[in-house]
C-alpha cells in the first residue's frame, strides 16, 4: 500500500499561488452553476407557497400575469376594478367555500394598505390570528406579521401604492385614522408586510357606496344595497370541479377568473429557460475552467519530468506516480468544487435576502440534491479527465524523466 | 552487508541515435566486490550515468546479465525492479533532488511512502538517526531553508534509510563548493562503510575519486582496462 499524499502536498505546497487560482476559478465557475438552480428553485417553491391559499382570483380583464402579480405578490401595478355586481354574484355562488374581494390603492410607510372582508383573515376560520382579534369596526385594522404596528397603534392611510413618492405627505387621508386590534401570523409573503382593514372603509375613503344602508356602520357581506367594485376578489372552490366550473363562469366580458398556479406555471417556464440558459453557460464554464486546469497540470508536468524521474530511481512505481498525479489534480478540483458550492449557497442566500427585503417573499436557498449532483458530477468528470495526465506521466521510461 | 555484481556482455544502445552509430555502452565484463567503492570516470558522453542506470536496474540494457549478489536483475519484471531498487539501492543525484516543501524527516522517509500507507516507526526512527549522523538536529525543518551542502547531506541520509546493499552516487559533489564536498564525501564513504553497502560513484572530483577503492575510466561506453587508486592502503 503506497501513500503519495506526502508528494500530492509539497506539490501543492511549491505552487501555492497558481493552485489557489485553480481553486478560485473552478470555485466561481461551481458558485454560478449551485446558485442559478439554487435560487430557480427557492423561487418556484416560495413563490408557489404564496399562491397556496389563492385557489382562483378574479379581476376585472386585463392581464393574467399583472392581476396574479397585484393580489398574490402585491406588486404595485394598475387593476381595473371589477364591478360590484361580479362581487356580489360571487359571493352568492354556490360551490364557493370563500370569497374576498380585496380592495389595493392605499399605503402606510411602505406596507399595502388592503380592504377586505374578516372572511380574508382568517380564511373562513381555517387559521387562527397570531395575536389580537379580527376587525370588528370600519377604523380597525389587522396587520400582517412584518408591519412595524403593534397593537392599539393607530395610523392614517396615504392614497397611492406603497412604490411611494414625494407627494406621499399631500396623499394623506387625512380625518381617517385606524387601530391596529390583531396580528396575522406569518407567512413568507409579501402579505406578511400589508395592512388588512374593512373594504367598507376603504369604499368610503374613495367615495363610493359601502353597500350597507346610509347610516349603518357594519363591516362585511351581505352588502344589502349591492357591493362597489374591487380590484381582485380571492375564492375559495369547494372541490376541484367547482373551480374550473367558477373559472370558466367568470371568463367573460366583465371579469377574468385565473388560477394562479397555471400564470405561474407560464412564468416558471419562462424562469426556467432563463435557468436553462445560465445552467448551461455555468456547465460550459466549469468545463473550460476544468480543461484549463487539466492544461495547466499538463504544462506543470515538463517541470516535474525530473521528479518523477527521481521519485522511480527511489523506488517508486509507475502506479505511484499515476496517483501522485491524479491525485494533484482531483485535489484541486474538488476543492474547488466544495469552496464553489458553499459560495453558491451564500450567493443564492444574498440574492434571497435582496428578494425579501424588496417584495417581503421569503425563499429558502438551500443547497439540496440537484446542485450536491452538478458538484458531484463535475469532480467525478473531472477525476476521470485528470487520468490523462497521469497515464501520460506515469508511462515515461524512468531515464528519459531522469535526463529532465 | 553489501552485495558483489557481476556484469556480463553489456550492450545498450538507443534506438533514435540510429542503426550505423556505435552502441552507448559495450561492458563485456564488470565485477565489483561486496562492500567495494568503486569510481567512474571519463569525458562526458562517455556513457557513465547510463552505466549508473542499468546496474541500477533503471534503464533495460538490450543484451547481457546484471547479477547482484547472484539476482539477475535483467530479467526482473519492471515493478519487482521498482521493489527491488527502493530497498537494495540508495541513490545520490547531483542535484540532490530533495522535495524542497517538505522537511528534512519527511524527505529521509520518503522512500519508505512507495511502499507503505503510514511509515513503519522502525523506519522513522532510523531516519532520525541518519539524519543525527549526517549533522541536524531540527527534523520537522523545511527543506527549502538548507544550503546546497546541507541538502547533500539530507540526500545522503535518504539514501541510506534502507541501509541499502548498493548506494549509487551521480557527481555527487559537482555542485557543492570545496568544503561541502568534502564533508559530503566523508559522510557517503562512511556511512557506505558503516552499512557495508558496496558504492558506485560517477565522478570527476579527485578528491572524491582518490579516496574510493578503485576508479575505472569509460570512453566511448567502454571500460578502459581497471586500474586501483594509488591512495588505496
Amino acid at each position: 500500500m503506497m501513500n503519495p499524499l506526502p508528494v500530492v502536498r509539497a506539490e501543492l505546497r511549491r505552487a501555492r499561488a497558481s493552485t489557489i487560482a485553480a481553486i478560485t476559478l473552478i470555485a466561481i465557475a461551481v458558485g454560478l452553476g449551485v446558485a442559478v438552480t439554487a435560487q430557480e428553485r427557492a423561487l418556484r417553491v416560495g413563490s408557489a407557497r404564496a399562491a397556496d391559499s389563492f385557489d382562483i382570483v378574479v379581476g376585472a380583464r386585463g392581464s393574467q400575469t399583472q392581476l396574479v402579480l397585484s393580489s398574490i405578490y402585491l406588486q404595485p401595478g394598475v387593476l381595473e376594478l371589477v364591478s360590484g355586481k361580479v362581487v356580489d354574484r360571487l359571493m352568492a355562488e354556490p360551490g364557493v367555500t370563500w370569497a374576498a374581494p380585496l380592495a389595493f390603492g392605499d399605503s402606510y410607510r411602505g406596507a399595502s394598505v388592503v380592504g377586505t372582508t374578516a372572511a380574508f383573515l382568517t380564511r373562513a376560520g381555517a387559521r387562527r390570528l397570531d395575536q389580537g382579534r379580527e376587525f370588528a369596526a370600519r377604523n380597525e385594522a389587522v396587520v400582517g406579521a412584518d408591519v412595524a404596528l403593534a397593537l392599539g397603534a393607530r395610523f392614517t392611510p396615504e392614497h397611492g401604492a406603497p412604490a411611494g413618492d414625494a407627494e406621499r405627505d399631500e396623499a394623506r387621508h387625512e380625518g381617517v385614522e385606524y387601530r391596529v386590534v390583531g396580528v396575522l401570523p406569518s407567512t413568507g409573503t409579501p402579505w406578511d408586510r400589508a395592512v388588512l382593514v374593512p373594504i367598507e372603509a376603504v369604499w368610503r375613503l374613495h367615495a363610493r357606496p359601502t353597500g350597507h344602508a346610509h347610516g349603518i356602520e357594519a363591516i362585511g357581506p351581505p352588502w344589502e344595497t349591492g357591493a362597489s367594485g374591487a380590484s381582485a376578489v380571492v375564492v375559495k372552490a369547494a372541490s376541484v370541479a367547482d373551480a374550473y366550473r367558477l373559472r370558466g363562469r367568470y371568463r367573460g366580458v366583465d371579469s377574468l377568473a385565473v388560477f394562479p398556479a397555471e400564470v405561474l406555471v407560464e412564468l416558471y417556464g419562462t424562469l426556467g429557460d432563463a435557468r436553462d440558459l445560465l445552467a448551461i453557460v455555468a456547465l460550459l464554464t466549469q468545463g473550460l475552467v476544468v480543461a484549463a486546469v487539466m492544461l495547466a497540470v499538463l504544462a506543470g508536468q515538463a517541470q516535474h519530468r525530473r521528479l518523477f524521474g527521481v521519485l522511480r530511481a527511489l523506488g517508486a512505481s509507475r502506479a505511484y506516480i499515476f496517483a501522485a498525479v491524479w491525485l494533484h489534480a482531483t485535489c484541486i478540483i474538488a476543492a474547488g468544487g466544495l469552496v464553489g458550492l458553499a459560495l453558491g449557497w451564500q450567493a443564492a442566500a444574498i440574492v434571497a435576502h435582496v428578494v425579501r427585503v424588496r417584495t417581503g417573499l421569503v425563499l429558502l436557498a438551500a443547497v439540496s440534491a440537484p446542485e450536491i449532483r452538478l458538484v458531484a458530477w463535475l469532480v467525478l468528470a473531472g477525476a476521470a479527465a485528470a487520468t490523462l495526465p497521469a497515464w501520460r506521466a506515469h508511462r515515461q521510461p524512468v531515464s528519459s524523466l531522469l535526463r529532465g | 552487508m553489501g552485495v558483489a555484481l557481476r556484469a556480463r556482455s553489456l550492450e545498450l544502445s538507443y534506438p533514435a541515435s540510429g542503426r550505423s552509430s556505435s552502441p552507448v555502452l559495450d561492458i563485456p565484463k564488470l565485477d565489483v566486490a561486496s562492500g567495494e567503492a568503486v569510481g567512474f570516470t571519463g569525458p562526458s558522453g562517455a556513457g557513465k550515468t547510463s552505466l549508473l542506470h542499468v546496474l541500477a536496474g533503471l534503464t533495460r540494457a538490450q543484451r547481457g546479465s546484471i547479477e547482484w549478489g547472484g539476482l539477475d536483475i535483467a530479467d526482473l519484471a519492471e515493478g519487482r525492479r521498482d521493489a527491488w531498487r527502493r530497498v537494495t539501492v540508495g541513490f545520490v543525484f547531483q542535484d540532490f533532488h530533495l522535495l524542497p516543501e517538505l522537511s528534512l524527516l519527511d524527505n529521509v522517509v520518503l522512500p519508505a511512502t512507495f511502499a507503505h500507507l503510514r511509515v513503519p516507526s522502525v523506519l522513522r526512527r532510523r531516519a532520525r538517526e541518519l539524519l543525527a549522523r549526517v549533522g541536524f538536529e531540527r527534523l520537522e525543518q523545511r527543506t527549502s531553508t538548507l544550503s546546497r551542502g546541507e541538502m547533500q547531506r539530507v540526500a545522503v541520509a535518504r539514501a541510506m534509510l534502507y541501509s541499502p546493499p548498493i548506494v549509487v552516487a551521480d557527481e555527487p559533489t559537482a555542485s557543492l563548493d570545496a568544503d561541502s564536498a568534502g564533508a559530503v564525501t566523508r559522510l557517503l564513504l562512511e556511512c557506505c562503510a558503516e552499512a557495508g553497502s558496496t558504492l558506485l560513484v560517477v565522478s570527476h572530483d579527485r578528491c572524491l575519486l582518490g579516496r574510493l577503492d578503485r576508479s575505472l575510466l569509460l570512453a566511448g561506453g567502454r571500460l578502459a582496462p581497471s586500474r586501483a587508486t594509488a591512495t588505496v592502503g
